[in-house]
């Protein structure tokens, strides 16, 4: 198959992005991932299916509209005291109620696309690129869990001249990642934990393969820019030993970027449009921790650059 | 998503913790400002009286003359002030903020209208008894019968009335196609301030007079139309240096009254100046300025244009005085920003006053915009940029004022380091600089007849316009169109629900008739047609019948083509000039989402009838909110989506087909324009719902900028969207205002600051007309809605302009809080 025709399944594609990579970028996200960080902000990325959506905050209430309920056939819309409920449990996906909803309260996350589709919308900002030194970003979810369509999409992003950048959990095989590479020109990994119990408490999954591909990144890739990030979570790794460990595993050269993320709960509600708890609730950042970590790491590359 | 804390933009900052605001150095300015800030404007009557009293002298000669006379008297007996503690002289009017009038105008509105002046909601202006008085019982009975707006008034045919005004007297606009010369003698205008710097008045009524004596008296046109014009231009370089010269006699008696020793110093050098300017050419910077703001103090005496007098190149014509200065030792950077700025709030002291009740609704929050034009390129294309370009763009971070209005030219050269300090300005979140961007400006301006050294040296004059002060030579106030009245009018056969059963359009049939989308676009041009053909017969008849009442001698004596053909700029054409005349096109998005609604959901995908389409109309969506919502959902200009842009984009080819035919037809350039100002808000307000979900009476779409809250693709899909829907190839086009509005979260730090450069850089590329920026959180907005005592302070950017929130009407504050805010992604 051409790499143009590779399919793959999307749930958002982002134009002016400029907080993920250099320039203005679009960010084009992958569904699913082989984590499910209780902190993810993108609850939506993680199963690897199409998944039905219910924001209440869009919906016109049964009162003025209703149309949803009487679309399903499986009961998965029932009307309790007034207010419009949704049970995933039951819901099959067929696709009705987001059809007949004029609001997009109902809705898909996730969507089939080609690696073309996928250029040309990422062409639109073309111009922007060209001034800001932007291009794509692949985000989700994990990219690189699908593996023929990502890849297919970087080699024809480089085919139109495109700069790419990926954001990643780095959970995959390192060959997928050593393929990945001769494609990129920056690379952002979240490394969340050293400790293999707590990651996998908090994520899900081990942290065995990520920290593999970290080494493979610090041995093998001198030359790429690659930005490693932490997000500092309350209760999960907010001391200074877990950030230190981190810092402490990753050597200090120019290409390499270490960085740490404040955590926040932008993603709550969709938490609620799909029907899931969020674990942390009550949970804030705290600014003056942050402060001093994010001191704590810039003194250790100073050190370190001068060594 | 990476939103967590909220970020404030230095703005904000400053509301917060006054102690931010930078008053060291600036104590003088800050002081004058205090006095007159906020403060409710008054009338003052003397310039209506002197001009009054001396045209009634004067009837049965040339009107130019008789104008020049007229500004003579005016300069004799009018009250000269010198602000407290300023370092320039002249004002034309009481200390405070104040206004003045032009009966010529529109004296048959004063007795009507000016007794509700202190009290109208939007602008309100205070004015005494006695003067009330002698405006009542001289002034305008004088004006009775005689006044542009009557002329006008009366001159309309009735197919042309029926869009025009809603009442006999032709006081209230009908707001479908809107005159906007009844309130106003000309477009905004830019003297050449460099010429009278550089020669002085002596020396350019000297030319007058060489002119005089070389005439043949022997040929009619020479002594009848010739004579008496260069006459004038004689008696106006007359009038201005008198008027200068009474500062002088001012400056010293106030001297010798001075008990401060400083400020004694300070009213002697002024006296000197005053001497010297503008009779003599400039030999300093401080004679420079002083220079530039009697001419502009001046022009304002002679005639309303439009809100504004503009600066004109500030930072090109001062330089040489500036450098010059600097070298000497003579005045150091720190004295030349505080007489810049000594400038800038006696300038915000003038406030342009709207008897016209329309007028009014057009120009919100005491709007007048000075333009400063720094940056661009010198008239031979390299950049112009230099140190008072730099001196500009500090002063307005520094100094929070709305007045002068700063506009910077950009082009594909200018250099990142004044792009650098453009963005940081830009993130100072006042509005300041609106760009506008040679690369689209000069090729245009000179394919449409400028010399291409000339176009390279525009100034940016009023909102969003540029004016080749010796070239262009059209001054009408040109016509504003209701385009989502055509598309109501498409919807009701013809008519509106605003004005009940009258025929206002044409009756392009029952529209849930019609069968194909093809036969519904039809009939919406038809609409349009009709609109637009009756705004070029109108803007003919203004045209016609403006230089009968207005002339202006000194913007005549200032500029290159009136002087070689003895023609005042008001005539209706001048030999070897250039006429860039326009219309403007309001509604564009809400014209263009509702046609694409429409085009979907009824003719293509086949989800809504149009029955059912007018019936939520008819309700307002009351009981349809699920209609509505369907409306809002589908494509809309704004978001980079060709389903939409390529209806916006056909609306505008055959917009200007039909303006180049209208051009080819009166022999001027006509050339369509989205630049609503404030009034897509008084516009909206008799535009029942339309079908792009939007309720009745609400704000139309601004300018070239997306409906609210349609757009939520990002700031880059709405320049994308205005890229797409430019038609290039064609050139009766001109300015398209764009409005961004992003958080201070999104452009924070110095990669912030980066990403505005690359914004601005790349919307030069796309050859966009103009750009602005608000940088204000949505709650500062709503906050000061709810609490204006302690946010008087804050600028907002309207619409080529900035102004004070807290001034504006509650309409347009909803209409800015509604315009989207692009917040990181």
């Amino acid at each position: 198959m051409l790499d143009k025709d590779q399919e793959g399944l999307i749930f958002n594609i982002q134009n002016f992005s400029v907080h993920d990579g250099e320039g203005i970028r679009t960010l084009v996200f992958f569904k699913g991932c082989p984590l499910h960080c209780i902190w993810c902000c993108n609850p939506e990325s993680q199963k690897f299916t199409p998944e039905r959506a219910f924001n209440p905050m869009r919906c016109l209430t049964a009162a003025e509209c209703g149309r949803c309920i009487k679309a399903c056939e499986y009961d998965a819309l029932t009307l309790i005291d007034g207010l419009i409920c949704f049970t995933p449990q039951k819901c099959t996906a067929c696709g009705k109620c987001v059809d007949r909803c004029p609001s997009g309260a109902q809705s898909f996350y996730g969507k089939k696309y080609t690696v073309e589709e996928v250029i040309q919308l990422v062409e639109k900002d073309e111009s922007f690129y060209i001034r800001s030194g932007g291009g794509i970003t692949l985000s989700g979810g994990e990219a690189l869990c699908q593996p023929d369509f990502a890849l297919a999409l970087l080699r024809e992003s480089k085919k139109h001249s495109l700069r790419t950048t990926i954001e990643t959990c780095g959970h995959y095989p390192t060959e997928i990642l050593a393929e990945a590479c001769k494609y990129l020109d920056e690379l952002i990994m979240d490394i969340k934990s050293l400790n293999e119990e707590k990651h996998k408490k908090f994520t899900g999954a081990t942290n065995e393969q990520i920290l593999k591909n970290v080494k493979y990144l610090c041995d093998n890739q001198p030359d790429l820019k690659i930005t490693f990030r932490t997000p500092v979570i309350p209760g999960f790794n907010d001391t200074e030993e877990d950030i230190m460990a981190i810092r402490e595993l990753l050597p200090v050269r120019d290409t390499l970027n270490y960085e740490l993320m404040t955590y926040h709960r932008m993603g709550q509600p969709k938490y609620e449009y799909l029907g899931r708890p969020y674990q942390l609730e009550g949970v804030v950042a705290d600014e003056v921790l942050m402060k001093k970590l994010r001191a704590m790491i810039a003194q250790y590359a100073e050190i370190h650059k001068n060594a | 998503m990476a939103q967590c804390a909220t970020c404030l933009s230095p703005q904000e900052e400053r509301i917060a913790d006054s102690s931010k605001v930078k008053r060291q150095g600036r104590e003088r300015v800050f002081k004058i400002l205090e006095r007159i800030q906020f403060t409710v404007p008054h009338v003052d009557i003397e310039r209506a009286l002197y001009f009054t009293r001396s045209m009634r002298e004067t009837e049965g000669e040339l009107l130019t003359l008789r104008w020049a006379k007229a500004l003579k008297h005016v300069a004799e007996n009018i009250t000269v002030y010198i602000t407290p503690d300023q370092l320039l002289a002249g004002r034309v009017g009481q200390l405070g903020r104040y206004g003045i009038l032009y009966p010529e105008i529109d004296g048959d509105f004063y007795i009507e209208v000016m007794k509700d002046l202190p009290n109208r909601a939007k602008s309100p202006f205070q004015i005494s008894d006695s003067d009330m008085k002698t405006l009542v019982e001289e002034i305008a009975p004088y004006w009775e019968g005689k006044t542009y707006h009557e002329h006008l008034n009366k001159a309309l045919p009735q197919e042309l009335r029926t869009v025009t005004y809603d009442d006999a007297r032709g006081l209230k606009s009908k707001f479908v196609v809107s005159e906007t010369s009844s309130y106003r003698s000309a477009l905004q205008w830019v003297p050449d301030y460099e010429k009278v710097i550089k020669r002085g008045f002596i020396d350019i009524q000297n030319e007058a007079k060489e002119k005089l004596a070389n005439l043949d008296l022997t040929n009619g046109v020479d002594i009848w139309e010739k004579k008496p014009f260069l006459e004038a231009m004689v008696i106006v370089c007359d009038a201005i240096m008198i008027w200068a010269k009474r500062h002088v006699e001012l400056a010293k008696k106030l001297a010798a009254e001075e008990k401060d020793e400083k400020r004694k110093a300070e009213l002697l050098q002024i006296a000197e100046i005053c001497e010297r300017v503008p009779a003599y050419p400039a030999r300093t910077f401080r004679e420079a300025v002083q220079c530039q703001w009697f001419v502009q103090m001046f022009s304002r005496i002679e005639q309303k244009a439009s809100a504004i007098i503009s600066n004109g190149r500030m930072d090109q014509y001062l330089y040489p005085f500036y450098e010059q200065d600097i070298k000497n030792g003579t005045i150091t950077r720190d004295e030349a920003r505080e007489l810049l700025e000594c400038m800038w709030v006696d300038m915000a002291q003038f406030i342009d006053l709207y008897i016209n009740p329309t007028g009014n609704e057009f120009q919100e929050g005491y709007a007048h915009w000075e333009a400063v034009t720094i940056g661009g390129q010198t008239p031979d294309g390299e950049d112009a940029t230099n140190d008072l370009s730099y001196l500009f763009l500090e002063s307005k971070r520094d100094f929070p004022l709305n007045y002068p209005d700063l506009a910077t030219r950009i082009h594909s050269r200018t250099p990142e380091r004044f792009m650098h300090e453009i963005a940081l300005t830009v993130k100072d979140g006042s509005g300041f600089p609106k760009l506008i961007n040679d690369e689209e400006v000069v090729p245009l301006y000179a394919i449409k007849g400028a010399p291409i050294n000339e176009a390279l040296d525009y100034a940016v004059s009023g909102c969003t316009e540029a004016r080749l002060p010796n070239r262009e030579t059209y001054t009408s106030g040109c016509v504003y169109v209701n385009f989502a009245s055509a598309l109501e009018m498409l919807m009701y056969n013809g008519r509106m629900k605003h004005y009940g059963d009258e025929l206002i359009g044409i009756e392009t049939g029952d529209v849930t008739k019609m069968k194909t989308w093809e036969e519904f676009y039809e009939a919406y041009k038809a609409q349009h047609m009709n609109l637009l053909h009756k705004a070029f017969q109108q803007q003919h008849i203004v045209d016609k019948l403006r230089p009968l009442h207005f002339a202006s001698p000194l913007s005549s004596v200032l500029h290159n083509l009136c002087m070689k053909h003895c023609k005042d700029l008001q005539c209706e054409k001048i030999e070897e000039g250039v006429d860039y005349s326009y219309f403007e096109f309001l509604g564009y998005a809400t014209v263009v989402d509702s046609l694409a609604a429409i085009k979907k959901l009824v003719f293509e995908n086949k989800k809504l009838t149009m029955k059912e389409v007018v019936d939520a109309l008819e309700a307002d969506f009351e009981g349809y909110k699920p209609i509505q919502q369907m409306l809002k959902s589908t494509p809309r200009y704004g978001n980079n989506d060709p389903y939409a842009d390529s209806i916006a984009k056909d609306i505008d080819r055959f917009t200007q087909v039909e303006a180049k035919k209208n051009s080819e037809e009166r022999g001027i350039n006509v050339d369509v324009r989205y630049v609503p100002i404030t009034s897509h808000v008084p516009f909206g307000k008799i535009v029942s719902a339309t079908p792009n979900g939007r309720h009745a009476w609400f704000p139309l779409s601004d300018g070239t900028s997306a409906s609210h809250g349609a757009d939520d693709h990002g700031p880059t899909a709405v320049l994308m969207s205005n890229y797409h829907t430019k038609n290039y190839g064609m050139i009766n086009r001109a300015s398209r205002l764009l409005n961004i509005k992003l958080s201070p979260k999104c452009v924070e730090g110095e990669s912030g600051t980066r990403k505005i450069m690359d914004i601005i850089r790349t919307w030069c590329d796309l050859k966009l007309w103009h750009l602005q920026f608000n940088i204000v959180n949505r709650s500062t907005l709503l906050a000061a809605q709810k609490d204006p005592n302690n946010y008087r302070a804050l600028l907002v950017r309207i619409a080529g302009y900035s102004a004070y929130f807290c001034d504006l009407s509650r309409d347009l504050q909803n209409d800015i809080i509604d315009r989207t805010e692009h917040t990181e992604m």
